[in-house]
């Protein structure tokens, strides 16, 4: 991708009260998306060979994960030191925190393992806000429409009308946790309009939405007197019954000291998020560290059914520059707020809020067009028209989107003066784990709960349905968790990892790569005995 | 098509800077940050890395230039040549513990502070906790708004807390001023924030369950 318009040639020509001409008519949308979103690359999909979901299409490099060897044996487990709990979470981002919470409200002792440390996630990092229909002049039905709309009608009505219901109330639910929101002078919660919404129904903490979210709950968790939580440490298989059909436990490992550890429990609830730090068809991400796609192996590894492994987000103004934060993100919000996209030429090319998946197939086009902006051969953008919002809004960039200033001040940029260059980057898996509208997937004992479960945003997810989606379903599996009362596991099994090993060798698959990847590859080192 | 691997913009044409990570030797290259030089550098068990854009407070790091030490997040720290630097590892359980579920009444806040975090008023104004903190946060004066009662605009001098902690590890008296911020931003959300059109559709929906609009209760 070597055309576009040189970086200095096209700052020359910028300027923040340039005439940037007529709106293109965007006439086929199918077309632009067939031909230039990242879903549809010629060999990015394969199809599965084995597991719950053989012969489904999946995104190659997910497909080399989901049908891979596991880390233990039998063997591994003979001595492993066993703690009992009623409900294991394994994540510690916000699904996670909001299903301890709630199934300790609900009176389960609770143990959330996770990764990294606790509030090391995607939810600390969402900026733009949180989806409720909560003004006058909009209601759940439209927020159920926007969302299986945005999702091209991929999605399931059922789930999506659960999470769209309980908006208002998880609005409620996380000020009585402690969470603030931006409010007008009024009092009221301040809402904005932002891609595919119908209505003003973004709640947010100005850009900190997600990390104002995260310490709260996480502060939230760790003064629970019923919840215990061990950070850095990964969850690298799940445990079954003798007959292979049950979750009853998991394997954890540990980052700090390698040793392995069996939770035996009668609810597992996976909330490990999604699959960026994968960097899917060479993409940059937005994403943390720990998003290696961990919940999904192990949920299909046990026999859950897994959908939409073909759709993936990718947000499309990711930063190009500076590299320290290539594919970071600028959020939405900035063009929610009125920020437009210009190409190298200084024109407008796309409805800057349209669907994130049309935008992004948008600025595809015009970087493969070559009416991109070129640092090098391998980085080609276009701008985010940032200084024409601010001499439209003085004061608006410094005063609502903190975050970004911050973040661009540490590295000598100032977006009030020079435009952004931006990039579309990896940034959420739209499918995940079947689940129903209490978090439960297809395999008994075993729920699964924000960016790791799927059916909620169909292919294309729009902006504040993820923190909405992670405390809707974190709430609703952490109490379906705690209402099963059997009496827990009688035994132990690696029987589903036996069982997928079967089925791999009469495939003829090879077993050669390793899963869950925990890290990647460019921070192995973290990882014990690998 | 943009390369994602975090060290593909490494940059030959950068010159290189030459530190210490975690006592090792480092080569790495100008422009580079603590975490991509960690890992350019393949520096063992580096897991105290999360968001990469300086929100998570994870990635805490211990800094020594000659004789001057501070501290920071590495994710937010680009090389230099002849840092000394150290990762941290993970804060520890803090010592103070509330439920905000205790809280029946919003004029006994006062009081339970007191309480919950003894050490507060005990403040000798050493700075240690605004030298430390990587968000340029007033922190000594939040604390200071919290022990005079005024959570309110102390929540609001911790808006930008990250949750790295630092501040608690820099604080000789054990105020844990980085839960003192978050507390006060709790209990403010959780006794004050009392939004009209909120608890308005939450009344609709408690009286009819369908929540529609009254333009589509008209058609």
């Amino acid at each position: 991708m070597s055309n576009g318009i040189p970086l200095a040639e096209a700052l020359a020509r910028y300027r923040p009260d340039a005439d940037l001409g007529p709106l293109p008519e965007l006439t086929d949308t199918d077309t632009l998306l067939n031909a230039y979103h990242p879903d549809h690359l010629r060999g990015s999909v394969v199809k599965l060979a084995v597991g719950a979901n053989a012969g489904d299409s999946c995104q190659r490099d997910l497909a080399g994960l989901l049908q891979s060897e596991a880390f233990i044996d039998e063997a591994d487990l003979a001595g492993t030191p066993v703690t009992d709990i009623d409900v294991l979470v394994i994540g510690g981002g916000g699904a996670g925190c909001a299903a301890a919470l709630m199934a300790a409200e609900k009176g389960a002792r609770v143990l959330l393992a996770t990764k990294l440390r606790l509030g090391d996630s995607n939810t600390v990092m969402a900026e733009g806000g949180i989806q409720a229909a909560i003004e006058p002049d909009d209601s759940i039905q439209r927020h159920i429409q926007d969302t299986l709309r945005g999702g091209h009608h991929a999605g399931d009505p059922a789930l999506v009308s659960a999470m769209a219901g309980d908006g208002p109330d998880v609005l409620r639910w996380l000020i009585r946790q402690g969470m603030q929101f931006e409010q007008t002078p009024s009092g009221d919660l301040h809402t904005r309009r932002a891609g595919g919404m119908s209505a003003a129904r973004l709640v947010h903490c100005r850009d900190y939405t997600g990390l104002e979210m995260m310490r709260v709950l996480r502060e939230a968790v760790i003064q629970h007197r019923s919840i215990e939580v061990w950070e850095q440490s990964p969850a690298v298989e799940l445990l079954s019954n003798e007959l292979g059909q049950k979750c009853v436990g998991a394997v954890l490992t540990s980052l700090l000291d390698g040793q392995l550890r069996i939770v035996r429990t009668r609810s597992v609830i996976l909330a490990t998020g999604g699959l960026g730090r994968l960097h899917l068809n060479g993409f940059p991400t937005s994403n943390h560290l720990g998003a290696t796609g961990d919940g999904l192996v192990l949920a299909y590894r046990i026999g859950a059914r897994l959908r939409e492994l073909d759709s993936f987000q990718y947000h499309p103004t990711g930063l190009l520059h500076p590299s320290h934060l290539s594919g970071k993100l600028v959020t939405e919000g900035v063009r929610a707020a009125g920020a437009l996209l210009v190409n190298g030429l200084g024109r407008r090319f796309i409805d800057e809020l349209l669907p994130r998946d049309m935008v992004c197939a948008a600025i595809l086009r015009e970087c493969s067009e070559g009416r991109g902006i070129r640092i090098d051969d391998q980085r080609v953008g276009v701008w985010l028209d940032t200084p024409r919002l601010e001499r439209a809004n003085p004061g608006l960039l410094e005063q609502q989107f903190p975050n970004l200033m911050t973040r661009t001040r540490v590295s000598g940029i100032d977006p009030r003066l020079e435009p952004l260059l931006v990039h579309p980057t990896l940034h959420y898996q739209n499918g995940g784990a079947v689940i129903d509208t209490n978090g439960a997937t297809t395999v008994p004992g075993l729920y699964a709960v924000g960016e790791v479960a799927g059916g909620i945003h169909g292919r294309n997810r729009i902006m504040g349905n993820a923190l909405l989606e992670i405390i809707s379903f974190g709430r609703r599996a952490g109490i379906a968790a705690t209402a099963n009362r059997d009496r827990g596991p009688k035994k132990v099994t690696l029987e589903h990892v036996n069982r997928l090993r079967r089925a791999l060798t009469l495939a003829g698959m090879p077993m050669t790569q390793r899963a869950p990847q925990v890290l990647p590859a460019y921070a192995a080192g973290g990882v014990w005995n690998r | 098509m943009t390369t994602s691997d975090a060290t593909a913009n490494e940059g030959e044409l950068q010159p290189s800077v030459i530190l210490t990570i975690n006592g090792l030797a480092v080569n790495a290259h100008k422009g580079m940050t603590l975490v991509e030089a960690a890992w350019h550098a393949g520096v063992p068990r580096v897991t105290s890395v999360g968001c990469m854009e300086g929100v998570c407070g994870s990635c805490r790091v211990m800094l020594r230039r000659g004789k001057e030490v501070t501290v920071g997040l590495a994710c937010q720290t680009f090389v230099e040549d002849g840092i000394e630097a150290v990762l941290l590892p993970p804060a520890s359980a803090p010592q103070h513990h509330y439920e905000l579920s205790d809280f029946k009444d919003g004029w006994d806040i006062h009081a339970r502070f007191q309480d919950i975090f003894p050490e507060a008023s005990r403040c000798r104004h050493c700075h240690g906790c605004d030298n430390a903190c990587p968000k340029g946060i007033t922190v000594e004066n939040g604390v200071a708004l919290a022990v005079a009662g005024r959570y309110r605009e102390a929540g609001d001098a911790f808006f930008e807390c990250v949750m790295c902690e630092l501040c608690d590890v820099a604080c000789p008296e054990l105020i844990a001023p980085a839960h003192v911020g978050l507390f006060s931003r709790r209990i403010t959300a959780h006794f004050h924030q009392r939004p009209p059109n909120l608890i308005h559709r939450l009344e609709e929906l408690r009286q009819d369950k369908s929540g529609t609009t009254q333009e589509e209760k008209d058609e």
